[in-house]
């Protein structure tokens, strides 16, 4: 009973409609607000993985290739357009590529994260307890901060800016966070070698 | 039935209308003009062929497609804006870090003086309102991490990952960490 | 086949040929009709990739609630039965089963057919297709990616060695129960496309949806190649874009808890 459903359609569009003239006017068609600014993060045209090249590079293929992507249509064997067309030979019906097996930016990666975590915790209680901290707990507390911001600052950059995208900032950036990383840790050392330690040093600023 | 109806009505329209198309279209149908070679069907337009690459259409349009609103279309509930503001606090307490550790190592250089004695010297030096305004700028982003922190300890152990939960320890979260950032403010 | 009846087809003559447009379609209900009318305005995201060019628009339409069904789902269709019928967007089982009219609604991710039509008529509801997702027309987000994201994990049992008995593989009634929670899911891709962190690298991301059903087979006892499964998720992107943001599980309509299923994917990537 297709043609009965289709009647109800039909009717829509023949009855008069004035709901349709009400809604239509330009004054309810509101421009969508966050179009016209600046948009956050902005991605790239939509590609998908094996969707097919442009036809110049099909004409090139081989025959042998041609012919293995199925059927001519008519006698223009070039009109026959396959679907199969892609770098690796794959078609929109293929799975998404898996990165490759990476443990050091994966779960150990992970692992060492939390465990920096956990240890961070006793430490930024105790000087709330304590006072402060003795130079070597100070150190490692000095130590793990150092761990933890830089792993932070690199997941906000691996986040916000990928490699697809912003290549060149992408770079920039991690090798700017790895100067920085480097000079905070030496001036850490400098302060902790030469001044009261960052415990102590806290505790006799806040409360001056 | 409907279409059955309506084609049923054209054909009695045309009849009565057009007499002489109805004759002819039923003409051109008949067995003897079949013989006679007269029911080659004409098209009066002529439509021309397409000769763009089908596959491309789709390609084409991919190409212009708009991305739906996110995060300012998205309502503003505990879970993701106190997990913005986790990421916020922590960017922004590490780098005073790293900008301040960074202008101690560089300080002898430039005759900078960001001894621990200097500093509280001129902690002490301000007055009370900015005293405590700039405590408590800097203790509410400590505390909120810290405490939230805590948090994600929680999730990463699989515990507390149940809406009700999350609901009620991101407002906890929220409430303990500026009521302990007040207080660190009056030390 | 009713017009071929004799009868019928005496009264087909006499009777009008359109019926008035205010015939009773099924996301329409009978007025009782001493209530006032209670109008509600729908604010729907537009966009025709016929017009590429001009820019997305949110165009209102208002609908008497009386006359409405009590689902969102029940106020689309009608806009598109009475009111524009360009409007363009995916439903099917109107049960939350199929999964196909996943929108965000009033700012959240959900089932347009679960999500009741909140009465306060004062203020209006805004409908946006899935967020940041690539739009083919109005509500209608392309979910190839999504898919093909699927796919990647292997959603299928894989074992290579027979059971004893030459029949089906079999679990005890535990090992069945932790599957409980995980294969209810419909893959409306409402929990993935409300991640922040599946909006910035969904390339790469596999989001909330595909690694519940990663967790899925990882729990399966049946399944042989979990250390395989771990591998292929060990990287920085698969899982570890995920930071516990948890609006997958605030948002998933059909009450799952993939934040869970992640957080059990990342222990046992550790140990």
């Amino acid at each position: 009973m297709a043609s009965f459903a289709r009647s109800s359609l039909l009717r829509q569009t023949l009855a008069p409609r004035p709901f349709l003239q009400k809604n239509v006017g330009v004054s309810q068609v509101v421009a969508f607000h966050a179009s016209a600014k600046k948009q956050i993060l902005p991605p790239l045209p939509q590609s998908v993985e094996g969707t097919p090249k442009p036809p110049a590079s099909i004409h090139s293929l081989q025959s042998a290739e041609r012919a293995a992507f199925g059927e001519c249509f008519g006698s223009n064997c070039d009109a026959a357009i396959p679907y199969v067309l892609d770098i690796n030979n794959a078609t929109v019906n293929d799975p998404a590529p898996i990165p490759e097996t990476h443990p050091s930016e994966g779960s150990y990666h992970w692992t060492f994260e939390r465990a920096v975590c956990v240890g961070l915790v006793p430490l930024t209680i105790a000087p709330f307890a304590a006072g402060s901290l003795h130079p070597v707990m100070d150190a490692i507390l000095c130590s793990l901060i150092v761990a933890h911001s830089h792993i932070g600052f690199q997941a906000a950059i691996v986040d916000y800016f990928p490699p697809k995208r912003v290549p060149k900032f992408r770079s920039l950036c991690n090798w700017l966070l790895r100067a920085f990383t480097l000079t905070t840790a030496v001036g850490l050392y400098e302060f902790e070698t030469n001044d009261v330690g960052v415990t102590e040093a806290l505790r006799r600023i806040w409360t001056a | 039935m409907f279409s059955q109806k309506v084609a049923q009505q054209s054909l009695r329209r045309l009849a009565v209308q057009q007499p002489f198309a109805m004759q002819s279209s039923l003409m051109r149908a008949s067995p003897a003009a079949v013989a006679l070679g007269q029911n080659i069907q004409t098209r009066q337009v002529t439509s021309s062929p397409n000769t763009e690459d089908p596959t491309q259409i789709l390609v084409k349009q991919r190409l212009q497609r708009p991305i739906a609103p996110h995060l300012t279309i998205y309502k503003p509930q505990i879970g993701w804006i106190g997990s913005s503001l986790h990421r916020i606090s922590g960017v922004a307490l590490s780098g005073t870090l790293y900008l301040w550790a960074t202008a101690y190592l560089v300080s002898p250089t430039f005759g900078w003086h960001l001894e621990s004695a200097t500093m509280a010297a001129s902690m002490g030096a301000m007055p009370v309102l900015a005293k405590v305004l700039l405590k408590s700028t800097l203790a509410l982003p400590f505390t909120y991490h810290c405490m939230n922190g805590i948090r994600h300890l929680m999730w990463d152990l699989g515990r507390g990952l149940t809406n009700p939960v999350i609901i009620k320890t991101g407002w906890t979260v929220v409430g303990l960490s500026i009521a302990s950032a007040v207080g660190l403010a009056l030390l | 086949m009713a017009s071929l009846r004799t009868t019928s087809r005496l009264f087909a003559a006499s009777r009008p040929m359109f019926r008035p447009a205010f015939a009773r379609t099924y996301a329409t209900v009978e007025p009782t009709p001493t209530e006032q009318p209670k109008m509600k305005t729908f604010k729907v995201y537009r966009w025709n990739p016929d017009q590429p060019s001009e820019k997305p628009q949110m165009q209102s339409y208002d609908l008497d609630l009386n006359k409405t069904g009590p689902m969102m789902l029940d106020a689309l269709i009608r806009i598109k039965n009475e009111l524009d019928p360009t409007l363009t967007f995916r439903r099917s089982c109107r049960e939350g089963i199929c999964g196909s009219c996943a929108m965000n609604i009033d700012g959240v991710n959900t089932l347009a057919c679960l999500c009741r039509i909140p009465t306060d008529t004062k203020s209006e509801s805004r409908i946006y297709p899935l967020p940041h997702t690539y739009v083919v027309k109005d509500l209608v987000p392309d979910l190839t990616h999504f898919y093909k994201q699927y796919k990647s994990i292997k959603p299928y049992l894989q074992r290579d060695t027979p059971t004893e008995d030459g029949l089906e593989f079999r679990q005890s009634p535990e090992d069945r129960k932790k599957l409980d929670g995980l294969y209810e899911c419909i893959l409306c891709a409402c929990c993935s496309t409300s991640c922040p962190s599946y909006w910035w690298n969904s390339e790469e991301y596999l989001g909330p949806a595909i690694l519940l059903q990663s967790f899925r087979w990882l729990a399966d006892s049946r399944d042989e190649k979990t250390a395989e499964r771990k591998a292929a998720l060990d990287n920085s992107m698969s899982v570890y874009r995920c930071h516990t943001i948890l609006n997958c599980t605030r948002t998933c309509p059909k009450g799952l808890n993939p934040g869970r299923a992640i957080a059990e994917v990342k222990k046992m990537l550790a140990v």
